[in-house]
């Protein structure tokens, strides 16, 4: 009898339980996002496409190609995409894809931006 | 009938045969390595600094697997790689007729792929035998990525 009692009180239990594990993965989710969705969603965005791998790898080389010196402006870099991105891509494509690179896997190249902003 | 049905089987063997023939010349000019690796005169660096620049993957996915290679290995790649491009193209397409053959040396045993970059597409061999000439031909940077 006092068993049967236990019961509602077991079950509300599980259930508060169940909700805490529900609401920690909800806010624990954007933290874990993949860096290269959040990328191809962008691109999406700006009216790009193409595969979201072959993206994601040329998005980290232009950042590479920039710490390494290779790309030594944003404009080497914009002449690097117009010629890697899936053909029909316009100039305006190619930097809103910079950008976009630049944002989701080197925010510390930022400046390289700005700089060619400043000489337009 | 059956003379009919046998001459029919005759002739689609010899199609068969002249077919196969005719995949095998055409392989020995291209296969394994592409035609315009034998007939480049671009060093191996001007072939990877164009590779950087017009297979950018490619490349970058080769030289991750580059360095995750020992030293050992790298060098031995970088000296085999030099000493393929110091060959005419006789010398070449000897080479390509022993890889052909299965020929196995110790660093392709320990690293299959040591010649990717340069060997295994024809559509890359194409694109980065384009524009290597406009590249530097010492330039010992394009190992280190």
């Amino acid at each position: 009898m006092r068993s049967a009692k236990n019961i509602p009180v077991v079950l509300a239990g599980l259930v508060l339980g169940i909700m805490v594990v529900v609401a920690g993965l909800a806010v624990a989710w954007p933290a874990r996002a993949d860096p290269d969705t959040d990328f191809a969603n962008q691109l999406h965005g700006d009216g790009i496409y193409g595969q979201k791998d072959y993206n994601a790898w040329i998005g980290k080389i232009t950042c590479k190609r920039l710490f390494s010196g290779v790309d030594t402006d944003a404009y080497k870099s914009a002449a690097f995409l117009t010629a890697n991105l899936q053909r029909g891509t316009t100039t305006e494509q190619a930097w809103r894809f910079l950008d976009a690179a630049i944002n989701t896997y080197c925010p510390e190249q930022t400046p390289v931006l700005q700089l060619a902003a400043e000489q337009r | 009938m059956n003379l009919r049905i046998g001459l029919v089987g005759l002739v689609m063997w010899g199609t068969v045969n002249a077919t196969a023939g005719i995949a095998n010349a055409d392989a020995s000019e291209d296969y394994p390595i592409p035609n315009r690796i034998l007939k480049t005169t671009c060093t191996a660096e001007q072939i990877m600094a164009a590779a950087r620049d017009v297979e950018p993957v490619y490349y970058e996915r080769y030289m991750i697997d580059y360095d995750n290679h020992s030293q050992q290995i790298q060098q031995a790649t970088q000296d085999q790689i030099h000493w393929f491009f110091s060959m005419d193209y006789a010398g070449r397409r000897a080479y390509s007729e022993e890889l052909a053959a299965n020929f196995a040396d110790p660093l392709t045993v320990a690293w299959p792929n040591h010649q990717k970059l340069f060997f295994n597409s024809k559509g890359v061999a194409a694109h980065t035998t384009d524009t290597c000439a406009k590249y530097p031909p010492d330039d010992q940077s394009v190992w280190n990525w």
